[in-house]
C-alpha cells in the first residue's frame, strides 16, 4: 500500500512537472521543431539541386564513358578549379596564338619602278613598297599569355616576302597600384591613334599621307619603356611617357646617338555622349636626335627632330548592325640640322618645319563598311628652309580614297579600295586600286576601342 | 612645367576620394541585378553592357576600362561571351585587384555546371563556345550557384558586411525557391519550339521544353537561303509551337519564317532591361516563361 502510493506520488509529480513544463514551453518548443524542419526542408532542397546537377553530370560521363580517358577526366573536373572562359581556357602550356593573313592584288597607272620610286619631295626620299599584281603585306603570328601574376607578355611576328621579322615583343604589367602600368620591350608606340594600332585593323588598306611622310607606312615599333597613368577622374584619361632606343628611319635613326634618344609624351582623353557615341582624342609629342637618308636624295641627314600630334575619333554605335566613325589626325614635325651631300661632302644647315592631316569617315551597316578619307600635307605650315634659303616644293600634295569592305565574320575581310594620289607633285598622279583580304584564325582578337 | 604636372598629379592621388561603398563592375545587366540583391545600399553597380547590345561584338571603350579601373569586384558572365572585350579591358584597367587569379576577378560561370561543353572546335562550326553554353542566366537553378558564390565573394570584398550579404542571399534564396515552384507549375513540359540562336538551353532542361530545331545553322552566322527553305518544309512537321528570338537575334529572319511557316514568332527578352517593366532578374525570368507560354 505504502509503496502503492510512494509510486502513485512519483507518477503524479513526474505528470504535472511534465505537464507545467510543457506548458510554459510548448510554443517556443514547436518553434524550434518549425525550425528545424525547415532547415531539414532547405538541406533537402539544397540536395536535390546537388543530385539533380550529379545526374546530369553522370548523364554526361556515360555518354563519354566509351572514352578511355573519362574516369581520368572526371576526377579533374572533380578536383580542379574550372578554367575561366578568360583566356580560352587553352592548356597553360600554350600561350594564345593568332595568325592574321594580310595580302592584296594592287593595280596602279604607274609602272611597278615608278611605284616603288615614288616619293614625297620636301618629305621624304622613301618610294611605296607595293607592287602591280598579287602583294602580301604581311602573315602575321601573334602570341599573348601572362607570364605570372605580375606580367603579360605579348609577340607579334609578321612573316613577309623578306622573312620574319619582331615587330613587338612586350610585357605589361597588371601588378602596380590602381592606374599604373609599365610596358617594356619592343613595341608600338603611344604616340598618335593609327599608329599604336596593327595595320591589319586600319580601315584603310594603307596609312595616310602625313604617316607616310613624317613616320613611315607602318607607323613605328621601338625598345624601350613605356609608363601610362589612368588618372582618377570622373571621365577617361590617360597621360603616358615613353623613352626609346630611337630606330626609326624617318624621324630618328639608329645612329642618330649612342644610347637612348628619343621620347614621347601623350594624353588621351575620352567622354561618352549617351550611350551611343563616344569621343576619343589627344595631343602627343615626340622628340629625338635624328641621323638619317631619307630627308633628300644622295643626303644624310644629322640634327634634331620633333613631332606633335593632335588625334579625334568619334563613334556611333547605335547597334551592332550600324554605325558610323569619324577618325582625324593633325601632324606637325619641325627638324633642325646639317644635310650632308654623300658625293661632294658639301654640308648645309637645313630646317624645315611641316604638317599634314587626315580625316576618315566609315559608315557601317549589316557586314558592309564605307570609308571615304581625305589626306594633306602643307596644310598650315610648309617651311623648309636649305643654308638659309626657303625652298619652294610647288603645291600642296594630297589624296583621296574611297573603301568599300566585307566581313564575312569577325575573322574574315575582304575590302576593295581606290586612292587618287597628288602626292608627286612634278610627276604623274597614281590612281591605285586595292582588294585586300584579311584572315585572322586562332586567339580571339580583341576588341579595341 | 614638371613640377607643375607633377604636383598637379600628386593633388590628384591624394584627393581621390576613398569609396565607402563597394564598387562592384558587372559585364551583363542580369548580374547586376542578382549583385544589387545581395549588395543593397552596400555595393555601386555598373553594369558594362546595355541590354540592347550584343555582349559578343562590343568593343572595350574608355569610358568602360574607367570604370574597370575603379572597380573592387569585377563580376562577369564567362565561358567566353565576353573573349572580345574582358581580356583587354582587364589589362587595361590597370587595376591590379580584378586581373585574373585575384580575388576581385569573379567568373560567375564557375559556380555552374556548364551544358554542350565541346572536345574538339574549329571557328568553321560558327561561334562557338568550347568552354559551355554561355547562356545560363535564364536558370533558376543556376542562379542559387551564382548568388551563392557572389556573396562568398562580396563577403570576402568587404568582411565587415559579411552578415549582410548571407541575410540577403538567404532573403534571395527563399524568393527564387518560392517562383521556382511558381514556373515550374507553367505547362512547359513537352512543348517544342525553334530557337534562332542556343540561347535556351537551360531553360529548356528546367522546364522540359525542347528546342527542335535552329535557324541559324551554325552559332553566330546568319542562316543561309537554302537553310531557311529546309526549315520551312521541315518546321510544319515539327510541331512547335513557335519560333524563339531576342532582341538581337536575327529578328527580321524570325519574323520572316514565321510568316511562312505559320508559326508564331516569339521574341524572347534577353536581359534584365531589354522591355520595359523588365527592372530585375525576377521579372526577367517571369517575362521568359510568359512569353513562351
Amino acid at each position: 500500500m505504502k509503496r502503492g502510493f510512494i509510486f502513485f506520488i512519483l507518477l503524479f509529480s513526474l505528470a504535472t512537472s511534465g505537464h507545467v513544463f510543457a506548458q510554459s514551453d510548448i510554443e517556443s518548443r514547436i518553434r524550434a521543431l518549425e525550425d528545424v524542419l525547415k532547415k531539414q526542408a532547405e538541406t533537402i532542397q539544397a540536395q536535390q539541386i546537388m543530385i539533380d546537377e550529379l545526374k546530369a553530370e553522370i548523364n554526361k560521363k556515360t555518354e563519354v564513358a566509351a572514352a578511355p580517358e573519362s574516369k581520368e577526366k572526371q576526377t579533374e573536373v572533380q578536383t580542379a578549379p574550372k578554367a575561366a572562359g578568360l583566356f580560352g581556357g587553352a592548356a597553360m602550356s600554350n600561350p594564345n596564338i593568332s595568325l592574321v593573313l594580310n595580302t592584296y592584288g594592287y593595280s596602279s597607272n604607274l609602272t611597278t619602278e615608278e611605284v616603288r620610286n615614288r616619293s614625297i619631295a620636301g618629305y621624304t626620299t622613301r618610294g611605296i613598297d607595293r607592287r602591280n599584281g598579287f602583294n602580301l603585306e604581311a602573315a602575321e603570328v601573334a602570341l599573348y599569355a601572362p607570364v605570372d601574376s605580375f606580367f603579360n607578355l605579348y609577340a607579334t611576328i609578321p612573316v613577309t616576302d623578306d622573312g620574319a621579322e619582331l615587330e613587338e615583343a612586350y610585357f605589361v604589367t597588371t601588378c602596380l597600384p590602381r592606374g599604373h602600368q609599365i610596358k617594356g620591350g619592343k613595341f608600338k608606340s603611344g604616340f598618335g591613334r593609327l599608329n599604336s594600332q596593327h595595320s591589319h585593323v586600319w580601315d584603310f588598306v594603307d596609312a595616310p599621307l602625313p604617316y607616310r611622310a613624317f613616320i613611315g607606312d607602318e607607323g613605328f615599333s621601338e625598345k624601350g619603356i613605356q609608363y601610362t597613368y589612368l588618372l582618377p577622374l570622373p571621365f577617361y584619361a590617360i597621360v603616358g611617357v615613353e623613352a626609346l632606343q630611337g630606330d626609326n628611319d624617318l624621324l630618328f635613326g639608329s645612329d642618330a646617338a649612342s644610347g637612348i634618344h628619343a621620347y614621347t609624351a601623350f594624353v588621351k582623353a575620352s567622354l561618352d555622349i549617351g550611350d551611343n557615341s563616344t569621343i576619343l582624342f589627344g595631343p602627343s609629342v615626340l622628340t629625338g636626335k635624328t641621323k638619317t637618308d631619307t630627308v633628300a636624295a644622295d643626303s644624310d641627314f644629322s640634327g634634331d627632330t620633333t613631332l606633335y600630334g593632335l588625334e579625334f575619333t568619334y563613334k556611333w554605335q547605335p547597334s551592332k548592325d550600324r554605325g558610323f566613325k569619324i577618325q582625324s589626325e593633325y601632324l606637325l614635325r619641325t627638324q633642325s640640322g646639317d644635310l650632308t651631300d654623300t658625293g661632294s661632302g658639301l654640308v648645309q644647315s637645313l630646317e624645315r618645319s611641316q604638317d599634314g592631316l587626315y580625316f576618315q569617315g566609315i559608315f557601317k551597316q549589316a557586314n558592309w563598311e564605307f570609308g571615304a578619307r581625305y589626306d594633306i600635307l602643307s596644310l598650315f605650315k610648309d617651311d623648309y628652309t636649305l643654308a638659309g634659303e626657303k625652298q619652294d616644293w610647288g603645291r600642296r600634295p594630297w589624296r583621296a580614297s574611297g573603301m568599300i569592305n566585307y566581313n564575312f565574320s569577325e575573322f574574315s575581310l575582304l575590302r576593295l579600295q581606290y586612292n587618287h594620289d597628288e602626292s608627286d607633285v612634278t610627276g604623274k598622279p597614281n590612281d591605285e586600286l586595292f582588294l585586300q583580304f584579311i584572315f585572322a584564325i586562332g586567339a580571339h582578337p580583341a576588341h579595341k576601342f | 612645367m614638371k613640377k607643375l604636372l607633377i604636383s598637379f598629379l600628386l593633388v590628384l592621388v591624394l584627393t581621390t576620394p576613398a569609396a565607402a561603398k563597394i564598387n562592384i563592375v558587372a559585364t551583363l545587366p542580369w548580374i547586376g541585378s542578382i549583385a544589387n540583391d545581395l549588395g543593397k545600399d552596400k555595393v555601386k553597380i555598373k553594369v558594362l553592357v546595355k541590354p540592347s547590345q550584343d555582349p559578343h561584338q562590343i568593343e572595350a571603350k574608355p569610358g568602360m576600362i574607367l570604370a574597370a579601373r575603379n572597380a573592387d569586384l569585377l563580376m562577369y558572365n564567362g565561358l567566353d561571351l565576353e573573349i572580345g572585350f574582358l581580356p583587354i579591358l582587364i589589362e587595361s584597367s590597370r587595376n591590379n585587384r580584378i586581373q585574373p587569379g585575384k580575388s576581385g576577378n569573379l567568373d560567375c560561370s564557375q559556380f555552374i555546371n556548364a551544358i554542350e561543353k565541346l572536345e574538339a572546335v574549329d571557328r568553321s562550326m560558327g561561334d562557338v563556345h568550347p568552354l559551355g553554353n554561355p547562356h545560363y542566366h535564364l536558370s533558376a537553378r543556376n542562379m542559387m550557384l551564382v548568388a551563392r558564390g557572389m556573396t562568398q565573394a562580396l563577403a570576402g570584398t568587404d568582411p565587415e558586411n559579411a552578415s549582410f550579404y548571407r541575410a540577403n542571399l538567404a532573403s534571395l534564396e527563399g524568393r527564387m525557391q518560392k517562383k521556382q515552384s511558381q514556373w515550374s507549375k507553367i505547362p512547359l513540359r513537352g512543348r517544342k519550339y525553334i530557337a534562332y540562336h542556343k540561347f535556351f538551353e537551360y531553360p529548356a532542361r528546367d522546364y522540359g521544353f525542347q528546342i527542335v530545331d535552329y535557324v541559324e545553322e551554325k552559332p553566330g552566322i546568319p542562316p543561309s537561303a537554302r537553310h531557311i527553305s529546309k526549315l520551312i518544309a521541315s518546321a510544319k512537321r515539327s510541331g512547335a509551337s513557335g519560333i524563339l528570338t531576342t532582341a538581337y537575334h536575327g529578328k527580321k529572319e524570325v519574323h520572316a519564317l514565321a510568316q511562312k511557316t505559320g508559326l508564331r514568332s516569339i521574341i524572347v527578352p534577353h536581359d534584365v532591361g531589354s522591355a520595359a517593366g523588365i527592372n530585375d532578374w525576377f521579372a526577367l525570368m517571369d517575362a521568359v516563361l510568359k512569353s513562351l507560354e
